[in-house]
């Protein structure tokens, strides 16, 4: 995929088809081509561990079955260097003029599949896959003990190519470490050992296995059967990751020394190979992928899905949606489920032809605009187009009504539909209309502050009564003029709450909201304010308790406020305009008639 | 990546400290005191020293 422009239902996606320089249409897979062709380069679905032509099928389940001719390693046509394999094909379906095509496809819904990479384990030196040929990972495992490998399923150690009789597992290789590799559990390697522990047994009933674990991960249906079938058929369980291996030079055989953590003992194992269980990471592509169509990724660098527990097929971007590991690591059920959930997802939006979005998107005021392009820059969605010098346009059917936008825009041109500028600062001025001084004013985002708030309600937490909230979509729609006027109405404390940064409902709205409130803070310290005033927090739906700590922390700020500052920054911070009324004012009531 | 050693002042207790920020990173901060939100990127002025 090399572009994508558009919105749900209307995409239109650019794609690169690459050359394959042989007609999938002509090419009968007769492999006297491969035959003749002198180039060998190490197979990369065999993962080096055999070696393949330049013409070559990918892997052996390939569809269409025909072979693909790799220019990269190709010597070319010039019949003085080869060419070989064009005069060797009877159906002349070898083209060296093929060239890659570009095509654009409508579509309506895009789903992202495009899988994980495996982790690299050469910089964890301490278990010597670059320095010992009998330290493999679990791909190359998966390889050497497959019927379709490039040892048809012996078993054999690189080394001296004979059966390995005692193999040690390493786990969590690249998983659950801060230090080294990633922080998170790769979710499948557990379940891979265990199997292929189980297939050791079923093929080869004389290998002892040893297992080097810090915890087994078996939650899923029939999981744990299985681990205690492997633990019967023989294979050990250590409970401790080795800290060093070293290899005997002469048989090769290697040591792995280890402290089991059950017994407390410095355990040493001499084993014919070791295998990594490495984990996964994600792909090399998400990047590109993530700036074609807008994409977050979280912390752990997968997709981020529209919601953890309401929408985890979704992307936030509408008309997108996740299947596979892209999103997060997961097994095979897990990966087929949310591969039918996105189908389905996707077949629902096609099948029905129209959908129905919320009545609370942007709306710009073409005459208002001032062609600056900042709404476009904060649009998480990209739902707003831009051109210099151009008035900016939303896509309504892109548009989540985060109004971040609107709150961006100083200029006025936005208005956020059901939540404007005017029915905000109506609320300000109603709930700050009668002894403001006694009130904590704040705004609360929709899915996770106000919801906070509820919860601490219905649970039945007591919280100071002072506060006042006022339910905004996104934090990120609180704009600077919203806060600055509940001070010019007296508030003692004004309150900024949104979603955790994991948690944020508009992708990444609310970082938006980060740097409003640093500006305002600096605002308010130029103007003689306190800046320690204006507060922000995040408080998810669940956070009662801390919604009500939080409202306890304010109306403890809010006693010290003194009347003074509270008419200090009604003055300081009136609009420049009002200010230079108001004085031209005074100066003509001062004015001799 | 690049990464600077930065200020923050924490709007609820004013604890005052500094942390390692990586050029890009994206990530919700919290007062290591008392655990507010309300932290303040202090800005370097001229002629302070990285």
């Amino acid at each position: 995929m090399e572009g994508v422009t558009g919105y749900i239902g209307n995409f239109s996606v650019t794609i690169r088809k690459k050359a394959r320089y042989v007609d999938p249409e002509l090419c009968n897979a007769c492999e006297e081509c491969v035959k003749v062709c002198p180039v060998s380069k190490p197979d990369e679905f065999q993962m080096g561990l055999s070696s393949r032509k330049a013409i070559h099928i990918p892997f052996p389940q390939a569809v269409p079955c025909s072979y693909i001719l790799n220019m990269d390693d190709c010597l070319g046509n010039n019949p003085i260097a080869c060419g070989k394999c064009a005069d060797v094909c009877e159906k002349e379906a070898i083209n060296f003029d093929d060239a890659d095509e570009i095509v654009t496809r409508e579509i309506g819904a895009i789903i992202v599949a495009i899988g994980l990479d495996v982790y690299d384990p050469t910089e964890m030196d301490e278990y010597g896959y670059t320095r010992f040929e009998n330290v493999i990972t679990s791909m190359e495992f998966e390889r050497l003990i497959c019927a379709g490998g490039p040892t048809d399923g012996h078993f054999v150690r690189p080394s001296d190519h004979q059966r390995p009789k005692r193999i040690g597992f390493i786990q969590c290789v690249g998983s659950r470490s801060p230090k080294v590799g990633n922080p998170y559990c790769s979710h499948i390697c557990c379940m891979n050992t265990i199997k292929d522990t189980l297939l050791l047994a079923d093929h080869y009933p004389d290998t002892e296995n040893v297992v080097f674990y810090q915890d087994i991960r078996a939650f899923g249906k029939s999981f744990e059967d299985m681990f205690q079938r492997s633990k019967e058929a023989g294979s050990r369980y250590v409970r401790g990751l080795p800290g060093d291996i070293e290899e005997d030079s002469e048989s090769k055989n290697l040591v792995v020394t280890v402290e089991n953590t059950t017994s407390g003992k410095l355990e040493r194992h001499e084993l014919d190979m070791v295998v990594l269980s490495v984990g996964v990471v994600p792909p090399k592509d998400l990047a590109k992928i993530s700036s074609l169509l807008t994409l977050s990724k979280t912390s752990d660098g997968f997709f981020m899905e529209a919601h953890p527990k309401l929408k985890p097929v979704d992307a936030p971007t509408r008309g997108v949606h996740f299947a596979g590991f892209c999103e997060s690591p997961k097994d095979i059920k897990d990966s087929v489920c949310q591969a039918g959930a996105a189908a389905s997802r996707a077949g629902a939006l096609l099948n029905a032809g129209e959908i129905t979005i919320e009545a609370i998107t942007s709306v710009i005021d073409e005459e208002a605009c001032k062609k600056c392009g900042l709404c476009a820059s904060v649009c998480p969605y990209g739902a707003i187009t831009w051109k210099k010098g151009e008035v900016a346009a939303v896509i309504e059917a892109a548009c989540a009504g985060c109004g971040s936008c609107g709150a961006t825009c100083t200029f006025g041109a936005i208005t956020m539909r059901h939540f404007t500028d005017d029915q905000y600062i109506a609320q300000v001025h109603a709930v700050l209309a009668d002894k403001p001084e006694e009130k904590v004013f704040g705004f609360a985002c929709n899915w996770c502050s106000y919801a906070g708030g509820d919860m601490a309600g219905i649970s039945r937490i007591k919280y100071p009564a002072s506060n006042r909230m006022v339910r905004t979509m996104c934090s990120a729609r609180v704009s600077e003029d919203m806060v600055l006027e509940a001070f010019r109405c007296g508030a003692p404390v004004v309150l900024v709450s949104g979603c955790h940064y994991a948690d944020c409902h508009y992708i990444d709205a609310n970082r938006q909201t980060v740097k409003r409130v640093n500006r305002l803070w600096d605002k308010l310290e130029k103007a003689g304010v306190r800046p320690e005033r204006l507060q922000l927090e995040w408080i998810s739906a669940a956070e009662g308790q801390k919604y009500a700590k939080v409202m306890q922390q304010m109306e403890d700020l809010r006693s010290k406020v003194t009347l003074e500052e509270i008419d200090h920054a009604r003055e300081a911070l009136k609009p420049k305009a009002k200010k230079r009324r108001e004085a031209t004012a005074e100066k003509a009531a001062g004015a001799p008639a | 990546m690049t990464s600077t050693m930065e200020t923050f002042r924490c709007m609820m207790c004013g604890h005052e400290y500094q942390e390692k920020v990586e050029k890009g990173e994206d990530i919700e901060r919290s007062c290591p005191k008392c655990r507010s939100n309300s932290i303040r990127h202090l800005k370097k002025r001229k002629g302070d020293t990285k």
